[in-house]
């Protein structure tokens, strides 16, 4: 029996013609921003691009490094509550801001739980754009975002499986997919449609099943109904990275309840043994690129090596730190960006952080002065802020 | 390496071309490099363990076909089965060992601190540990001892079986190695047919069903008697798909290289009896333990008593052999009472003289084949729970469906309440399904249509697969259960 009567390969070959089809009607497929988990990415992605939201001329981005100082400033300052998945702006830096140079300005916190430069590099080329594109870039950065052991790939973070919805990504492909495995796994999705869109499709199927079987099989009426708690206690692995609304909150502090807790020391070890150069250089080269596509788009990068406390910095391997605050000041010197260097600042304190990374809100409140004390002097971004200044008011209105 | 892994997907095919490339001499030499890379992937070290014991068996066994003395022969085949029982007990069931003799000496008031050894489970250990006995049992019988050294590597090292079996004999399996065999198309059809099968089985079904059981196995409390019914039911399809997934792909990825390696099922839920499922599931593992196991204890040769001894043993290590812990040892003995309770049955029905006339009857047959069924699904409570407690609270719920079903109403059940993920309320859809669709396959059977489908049934339902399979694939799928014995 030759190939051309065999019934795999004739099978092949049909599945091959079925895919092309499939690609042909994009059946199945579904809008970038319905994505079927609702993360701390989709909440921000969703509020970012809603039409109230408006064009903001300062976006913060960043990991939980810049989150949770910024949303926990905010808690204090506004002495409420603060549900995480639904407050994206930072009220005290705008009144910061405006007390300093008497201009009102809208910010918007696209901070995210473990954000990589890639995935910062994302959110610049798909979301800060357009109406959206913001005047000036904060990004504060911490030595974790490049030398984070514990990543496979820029494709396995949450932010990442979000936003490389919203375009194309295949320029990036080498960087995204480092590894012989990861490629052909990227390239098997480029290929092959089904596989690439399995997310949309399986999630179609799945959405038609449910509307069956609710009708088929309606929910009977009780006085105890099915929570997303109740979900989480029962399998807690399904849908780990999904956050409800009223559930993750910042809460307002006073420096008399706020402690410091080394808890996270271990993690970080596990998180800088063995320094990956590639990923480090990879992470760079995604810095540098976004740092490009906000120039090209006349966005003025604030660079801020984020501030963290020594116990946390003698983790690092010998060198690393030097190397590390080297590469980001000669990045932020050759792109132009404003460059605030804070990584071994003596202006933080151990008692302005919560743990070995992370400033709490007290800290927060020093670093968003700073960050409003220097943008309100920096000729760069006070440039990139006015409306006049040709060169960027040409750029607004959609056109990049 | 997982057969549903990316590194499967390039590894079968590269190892499948080479093969085929190669000379017939060079083949074993290929497919044993091959395997030991395969086993290798996960931890390089305990390439050495199979290699250890691949050499130790190689260099003992012989003595036993030499030794001219009955006692000697017994001697030699005793100390090969000791080691091979030593290894798998050292790694196997030292921290299960341990906890029994600290318990143990708990209760007489001493506080004993037991070592942390940091070992870990060698993949298929089990597996290549029975099979390497048998293979001395084998020669002890009087079978010829395996002369060439790569052929008896291949044998326990060969990857599509090296995790989770089929358990090969070594007289069915190294004389394939021998023949010369030519290229068939028919090979790559009929072994991607069933590649294509065991993973729709593993991926479409049992990791969907996977969800509600490790829910219902982990909160027990959350659920009423007869959501814990359609659980336990759930866990029983879960876990034959699972394994015998497993088993397509191993069989199908084997049948790549011209080689056949044993069914291991056998439609098992049709049993009609707990003796009629035993010869229906894992059917590799019970006739090693029939042949290896229960003959040499004296099999139905003695007494009753002794006839059931020897069965309630073979079934109780049986389920020490899946897993180092009570839950499974119970599983074991539980399989062995119903085994013993069965052979009274019939005896009692036998001297009554209605037995054959109730084997004639329909009724009668699909009665047992659901009884059957409900017993086979208590045993899997002993199996899936993770310890004795959980497993007191799942069966006790269970017991408590008569009260339940008297007072029946669609609110008891739990699963309807939970819509997402929506295999819950599913499930009521899903398992009448699934239970249909093996009487319908039973009766296919025997059906030249379904025996030698169409050509164009085989290749729309392996283009359906292929689709599915693409689309429903999560990027991280569960292990298979068995690669945890």
């Amino acid at each position: 029996m030759g190939i051309l009567r065999s019934k795999f390969f004739i099978s092949v070959a049909l599945f091959a013609a079925v895919s092309s089809l499939l690609a042909m009607t994009k059946l199945g497929n579904i809008a970038p921003t319905d994505y079927p988990i609702k993360t701390w990415t989709g909440w921000a992605v969703d509020e970012f691009l809603s039409d109230k939201q408006g064009r903001p001329q300062f976006v913060f981005m960043g990991s939980s490094l810049m989150l949770v100082p910024v949303a926990g400033v905010d808690a204090d300052y506004l002495n409420r509550p603060i549900d995480g998945s639904r407050h994206h702006n930072s009220q005290y830096f705008e009144d910061q801001f405006q007390q300093k140079t008497g201009q009102k300005v809208k910010t918007f916190n696209f901070g995210l739980p473990g954000e990589m430069p890639s995935d910062a590099f994302l959110i610049t080329k798909f979301l800060l754009k357009g109406e959206k594109r913001p005047d000036v870039i904060v990004y504060g950065v911490g030595p974790r975002d490049f030398m984070d052991s514990l990543l496979p790939s820029p494709a396995a973070t949450d932010p990442y499986q979000c936003l490389s919805r919203f375009g194309d990504v295949t320029s990036h492909r080498h960087l995204i997919a480092p590894e012989w495995d990861q490629r052909l796994n990227f390239e098997l999705a480029q290929l092959v449609y089904p596989y690439g869109h399995k997310l949309d499709m399986s999630v179609s199927a799945e959405r038609a099943v449910t509307a069956a079987i609710n009708e088929l099989l309606p929910k009977p009426q009780t006085n105890k109904p099915f929570t997303i708690s109740d979900r989480r206690r029962l399998f807690p692995s399904y849908k780990q990275t999904e956050i409800a609304a009223n559930e993750a909150f910042f809460r307002p502090t006073t420096p008399e309840t706020r402690t410091f807790d080394n808890a996270n020391l271990k993690e970080y070890k596990k998180r800088y043994a063995h320094l990956n150069w590639r990923t480090y250089c990879h992470q760079m080269k995604f810095l540098a690129d976004l740092m490009n596509t906000a120039r090209e788009r006349g966005t003025q990068v604030i660079l801020i090596s984020m501030p963290i406390t020594d116990i946390n910095r003698d983790l690092l391997e010998k060198g690393t730190w030097d190397s590390y605050k080297k590469c980001l000041k000669v990045l932020a010197q050759s792109k132009d960006a404003t460059f605030i260097d804070l990584g071994d600042s003596k202006q933080f304190a151990l008692n302005d952080f919560m743990d070995t990374v992370h400033l709490h809100s007290g800290g927060g409140m020093k670093l968003l002065d700073i960050i409003a004390e220097r943008a309100a002097t920096d000729r760069r971004v006070l440039s990139a802020l006015d409306p006049t200044n040709s060169h960027i008011a040409g750029l607004k209105g959609g056109q990049l | 390496m997982l057969f549903n892994s990316l590194q499967y997907l390039v590894f079968l095919p590269t190892v499948f071309l080479l093969f085929w490339l190669t000379p017939h001499r060079f083949r074993v030499p290929l497919l044993l490099v091959a395997s030991y890379v395969f086993y290798m992937s996960w931890r390089p070290i305990y390439g050495l363990l199979i290699f250890g014991l691949t050499l130790a068996n190689f260099l003992i066994v012989p003595f036993i076909e030499k030794a001219t003395e009955q006692k000697r022969k017994k001697v030699i085949l005793g100390f090969t089965v000791a080691l091979n029982l030593i290894v798998l007990a050292i790694f196997k069931y030292a921290y299960f060992t341990m906890d029994a003799v600290k318990a143990t000496l708990g209760v007489v008031g001493v506080d004993w601190k037991e070592p942390h050894l940091h070992i870990i489970l060698p993949l298929g250990i089990s597996f290549f540990v029975f099979e390497f006995i048998h293979y001395a049992i084998e020669v002890y019988r009087g079978k010829p001892v395996v002369k060439n050294f790569l052929d008896f590597a291949l044998f326990p090292s060969f990857f599509p079986t090296q995790i989770a079996g089929p358990i090969k004999r070594y007289q069915d399996f190294v004389p394939q190695l021998h023949i010369p065999v030519k290229f068939k198309w028919e090979y790559v059809d009929e072994g991607m047919q069933l590649i294509l099968m065991g993973l729709a089985k593993k991926v479409l079904i049992a990791d969907n069903l996977a969800l509600v059981v490790q829910a219902g196995f982990a909160h027990p409390e959350q659920f009423s008697s007869l959501d814990m019914w359609l659980i336990t039911y759930a866990f029983a399809f879960q876990i034959f798909f699972d394994f015998a997934g497993y088993t397509d792909i191993a069989r199908g990825s084997s049948l790549l290289f011209g080689y056949k390696v044993p069914i291991n099922f056998n439609l098992p839920y049709i049993a009609s009896n707990v003796s009629d499922f035993w010869r229906r599931w894992h059917i590799s593992l019970s006739t090693w333990l029939r042949d290896y196991l229960f003959i040499p204890l004296g099999g139905s040769r003695g007494s009753k008593w002794l006839t059931n001894r020897n069965l309630f043993i073979t079934m109780a290590l049986g389920g020490l052999w899946h897993g180092a812990a009570f839950h499974y040892l119970a599983w074991g003995a539980y399989q062995g009472i119903v085994l013993i309770l069965h052979r009274e049955y019939e005896a009692v029905m036998q001297k009554i003289g209605i037995h054959e006339k109730l084997l004639k009857s329909k009724v009668y047959h699909w009665a047992s084949v659901v009884f059957t069924f409900h017993v086979v699904c208590i045993g899997w409570v002993f199996f899936r729970a993770d310890d004795m407690k959980i497993c007191g609270a799942v069966l006790s719920k269970l017991f408590e469906a008569p009260t339940a079903l008297l007072n029946f109403s669609a609110s008891q059940l739990a699963i309807l309440q939970i819509r997402d993920p929506i295999i819950f309320p599913a499930l009521v859809l899903i398992l009448p399904v699934l239970m249909v669709s093996t009487f319908v396959i039973n009766w296919l059977n025997d059906k030249k249509f379904y025996q030698s489908p169409p050509w164009a049934v085989q290749v729309t339902v392996m283009v359906a697969l292929m689709c599915l399979l693409t689309i429903f694939t999560p990027d991280s799928s569960p292990r298979f259960i068995y690669f945890q014995f």
